[in-house]
């Protein structure tokens, strides 16, 4: 038996046309064509009722909230078999409040761990990686300079995580003021950042030090869809002169310049 | 740092991936991708906005502590999402009806929803919906020329300037991506007897 030509099925479902005779004997003979045609039927009428449902609104924030809450509630104290978690947990003396405020994820891939375990990978993924590498390997030798040797040659960082330098970030020019967000600069030299209510950017966030006195900067990576993340600082960076943290919506435009909008800024002091 | 997660149109596996594996960064991802779609369910079902939005809450955070129980190859993350979403819709629905049965002088109490829509059919919708979002420009264009503005193959065509050959092809491509997608991620599990159900 000739089946139906599928375009014409498609036809027919969308119905662009009645089915001619040939074809509706067809149909009701061969339950192939007929299940085919049917359930194309019902995606058609589905899509059709797709109107609109590309452009819902956005749950408010306190559901985001609520669901943190939740969870932090329900999953208690995150896992202590990451040591790199429990570091970054005491790391600030007070957690600021909220969903991602306690400085890292605390699931075993959050940022935290994920740079740690880039970092590791020599001839990693980017340069970032590789400054994390750094960093934390600077991070330890101060460490073991300091303190001496702690019966452990695990290259832990420091046991508690002083924060150095903090800044509140307060939304930046035509930015919705509702935009803000937290950065503390840890003691091995990571930057931790929390934000919220971003403006929904075609691109994505990229996280600046800045000197304001002669307008240098430099990158220091990028945010991604959390609200959170931990970024490493190059060991040498001097936060006296480069004090001003910037928050910038980027384009997929090869440019690695700033972009010149600034979504969110502070100056760090500490 | 990559820029990975912030690629206008991601790979839903690999979010899925990292939601199943316990990031963090995923579910938030999750939640700004999928959270309007929960929440647009939850509203279509239930008359109380804030049942609602405790709906949305309580599907994110059941989807997160029993994500070990999601197995991506079964379906999309989206779906699974508005699949437990839609049995929490249904406990609060039922958990109104007992309420107003016990609080029926209570005359200032919108009506639960119960006459509302299927919420088979909107989690339908809503899956359909994904999965048009995430079609090829061209196909996605075409077919809400033909879906929202009720155009004929031969009107698209006009209407676009394309020719009507690979309006057809655009057109039969999405159909079936959409069609696909509806098999697996829509509510109603297992092939589906279509036109037999009286679902038309």
């Amino acid at each position: 038996m000739q089946h139906l030509d599928h375009d014409r099925l498609v036809f027919l479902a969308l119905g662009e046309s009645e089915a001619a005779n040939g074809e509706s004997t067809h149909l009701d003979t061969c339950a192939h064509c007929r299940l085919e045609m049917e359930t194309l039927q019902q995606v058609a009428g589905l899509g059709a009722e797709t109107q609109g449902l590309a452009d819902l609104p956005d749950p408010p924030e306190h559901v985001w909230q609520g669901i943190t809450a939740e969870i932090r509630a329900a999953e208690g104290l995150p896992s202590l078999t990451h040591r790199q978690q429990v570091d970054d947990r005491s790391a600030g003396a007070t957690p600021p409040p909220g969903p991602a405020g306690t400085g890292t994820p605390p699931g075993p891939a959050g940022t935290g761990t994920a740079g740690r375990s880039r970092g590791r990978r020599r001839g990693g993924w980017s340069r970032w990686a590789a400054t994390a590498a750094t960093a934390a390997a600077a991070a330890a030798i101060g460490v073991l300079g300091t303190v001496a040797v702690l019966g452990s040659d695990e290259p832990t960082p420091a046991p508690t995580q002083a924060v150095v330098a903090s800044a509140p970030l307060a939304a930046y020019g035509s930015t919705p003021p509702t935009a803000e967000g937290d950065a503390r600069v840890f003691q091995n030299g990571q930057l931790h950042l929390h934000v919220a209510n971003l403006p929904r950017v075609p691109g994505y966030y990229e996280v600046w030090l800045i000197n304001p006195t002669t307008m240098q900067m430099f990158s220091v990576g990028t945010l991604g869809g959390g609200s959170d993340a931990l970024l490493p600082l190059p060991p040498n960076v001097d936060l006296r002169s480069y004090s001003v943290v910037d928050v910038s919506a980027e384009q997929y435009d090869n440019k690695p310049a700033h972009s010149g909008d600034s979504l969110l800024r502070g100056t760090l002091t500490g | 740092m990559t820029a990975s997660g912030q690629e206008p149109d991601p790979p839903v596996d690999d979010l899925a991936l990292r939601f199943c594996a316990g990031d963090e960064v995923a579910l938030r991802a999750a939640y700004d991708r999928y959270g309007r779609a929960v929440l647009h369910l939850a509203t279509s079902m239930l008359a109380n906005r804030s049942d609602a939005e405790d709906v949305t809450q309580a599907t994110f955070v059941a989807a997160w502590l029993g994500r070990e129980t999601f197995d991506p190859a079964k379906g999309s993350l989206i779906g699974w999402l508005l699949g437990i979403g839609r049995r929490k819709v249904i406990d609060r629905m039922r958990a109104a009806a007992r309420e107003t049965r016990v609080v029926e002088t209570v005359r200032q109490l919108p009506e639960p929803a119960q006459t509302g829509p299927d919420p088979d059919r909107v989690v339908d919708r809503l899956v359909v919906a994904d999965e048009l979002a995430r079609l090829p420009d061209d196909q996605r264009r075409m077919l809400e020329l033909a879906f929202y503005d009720d155009l004929t193959h031969q009107q698209i065509a006009t209407v676009t300037g394309v020719p009507l050959g690979t309006v057809k092809s655009h057109i039969r491509r999405g159909m079936a991506s959409l069609k696909r997608r509806w098999e697996v991620d829509g509510a109603a599990p297992g092939p589906r007897p279509a036109g037999l159900s009286g679902a038309r």
